[in-house]
């Protein structure tokens, strides 16, 4: 093993390898499934019945989809600047599958730790390997040489340079209140009371946050289908363009569950403790399903009203917060 | 393996460098001041330190060269202007260079060489955790650290007041 820092619990490399194959895994499993969820949740919202075609309940549409997406040809505008282009899809798969590793999904069991890795910088590792993503967007929307893909690119930075600030204030407070950036350690620090109680006023902010790093609604301005045509992945087809729909539903998954972990007691639960992953997988999905419920609810911010609220309100609203919690560590 | 990582991120680092003065367009330029950076944080991890590692990346790759990738992008690089922005920059900036290369020299020549065939100093468990570095800034290195605080809160307090003055002439 390379001594590239210190981790929380350390294994045998084939362990490591295992579980990360295991995790790598179960999450592409899921993503599928989450396409389809979406579109029929969002069915009911609107009063209409969803994907009922294909299969069953039309839980095979996501098979049709992907079938469709890697049999269509990949196509690159003739300005488009081919080695960035074809880099741009893949950034972002690399920043998600990285960010997956430090989610925990069980404490250490029969000695192995049931996470990817247990790093002491955890929150860190998590907005280090997040600012990948981000040249993904930009490297695509710049090198497809289309002025969409471009406006789109460029609302994207500003948009996650500005919500990047009040997500990593957000996430101060249980910083300080858990005493330790480790994701793990978070988690253990929550065995009297989830820290969604205590740092209500930090998870609000950090799922508003979530909502703009993945360009969901109601912060969706960098796709913005109805203006944009999708924004940077305008000239994207085939599965390039599959990448970023993947992209964005793994970044849903990994905002989940680094919410579920410090807000809402991660793996803790009722039960023996092999349900762990179990409870975690359900936290997740029931912040996945606040996702899905904000798209269809709310409409989209228009750009000026999206750099007031991260700047103007967000921002001193977390600065505001993470003060008072400092405040009450030191005197309880 | 630790070897082959040292030079993979050395040759990054130093590529990445020539990179940014090389390249004339100045999207390529920003692309290879961020390959530079990221070998950067992979030299860090290779010095046991994690931390720094996460905040090079989060810093300068997360956030400054977003800006700058904001910038070049949307304004372009546009040409060379024809006249020096600076009066004498053409001969300022030779012996500035000079004389960095002589401190650097310096610098290398008085110390870093010394350790070659070292096995370097020996850290403890807990070296370069966010913890030691914590304790490090706020007991050991505090007034430097406030002092550093204060002159970025000053820059953007300077930033906001020239950008307002603008927009007021304008309007």
């Amino acid at each position: 093993m390379l001594p590239l820092g210190e981790v929380g619990f350390a294994e045998a490399t084939w362990i490591m390898v295992v579980k990360s194959l295991v995790i790598f895994a179960i999450i592409f499993g899921i993503l599928p499934i989450l396409t389809v969820v979406e579109r029929k949740l969002i069915g009911r919202f609107q009063h209409r019945y969803g994907p009922n075609r294909v299969g069953p309940f039309g839980i095979l549409q996501p098979l049709a989809d992907v079938g469709k997406l890697i049999s269509k040809e990949s196509f690159r505008p003739a300005n488009a600047i081919s080695t960035l282009f074809v880099l741009g899809p893949l950034l972002p798969v690399l920043s998600g599958v990285l960010a997956l590793a430090i989610i925990p999904w069980g404490d250490v069991q029969n000695g192995v730790g049931f996470y990817g890795i247990d790093v002491p910088i955890g929150i860190l590792y998590f907005f280090a390997v997040g600012s990948i993503a981000f040249y993904g967007l930009v490297l695509g929307g710049w090198s497809s040489g289309s002025k969409y893909s471009l406006l789109g690119a460029m609302r994207s930075a500003a948009q996650l340079i500005s919500y990047e600030v009040s997500m990593g204030l957000a996430l101060l407070g249980v910083v300080m209140m858990a005493g330790s950036l480790s994701l793990v350690d978070a988690v253990h620090a929550q065995g009297q009371v989830w820290y969604i109680v205590p740092q209500f006023v930090g998870f609000l902010i950090f799922m508003l946050a979530g909502f703009a790093e993945t360009n969901r609604t109601p912060f969706d301005m960098p796709e913005a289908d109805a203006e944009l045509v999708q924004g940077f992945m305008t000239e994207y087809g085939g599965m390039r363009f599959g990448s970023f729909l993947l992209v964005e539903y793994m970044e849903i998954l990994v905002v989940s569950g680094i919410a579920a972990a410090l807000f809402l007691g991660g793996w803790m639960g009722p039960g023996p403790s092999f349900l762990d992953p179990i409870w975690m997988l359900v936290k997740m999905f029931a912040l996945v399903f606040v996702f899905i419920w904000v798209r269809a609810t709310l409409p989209r911010l228009r750009y000026d009203q999206l750099m007031g609220l991260g700047w103007k309100v967000l921002l001193p609203l977390a600065t505001l917060n993470v003060l008072v919690t400092a405040i009450l560590v030191v005197v309880t | 393996m630790e070897e082959v990582l040292f030079f993979v991120s050395a040759i990054g680092a130093l590529g990445g460098a020539i990179g940014v003065v090389a390249m004339r367009n100045p999207f390529y330029s920003v692309l290879a001041l961020i390959v530079h950076l990221f070998s950067l944080a992979a030299l860090f991890l290779l010095l046991a330190s994690a931390f720094v590692a996460a905040a090079q990346v989060v810093v300068y790759a997360g956030a400054v060269m977003v800006l700058y990738v904001f910038v070049v992008a949307y304004v372009g690089g546009g040409g060379e202007s024809a006249w020096e922005p600076i009066p004498g920059q053409r001969l300022l900036a030779p012996a500035l260079a000079i004389a960095l290369f002589v401190e650097l020299s310096i610098a290398i020549l008085s110390s870093a060489l010394l350790a070659l065939g070292t096995e370097g100093p020996e850290v403890g468990p807990g070296f370069g955790n966010p913890e030691a570095i914590g304790k490090l800034l706020l007991e050991k290195f505090l007034i430097p650290f406030e002092a550093s605080s204060i002159l970025l809160l000053l820059a953007a307090i300077g930033a906001i007041v020239l950008a307002g003055r603008k927009r007021e002439e304008t309007a």
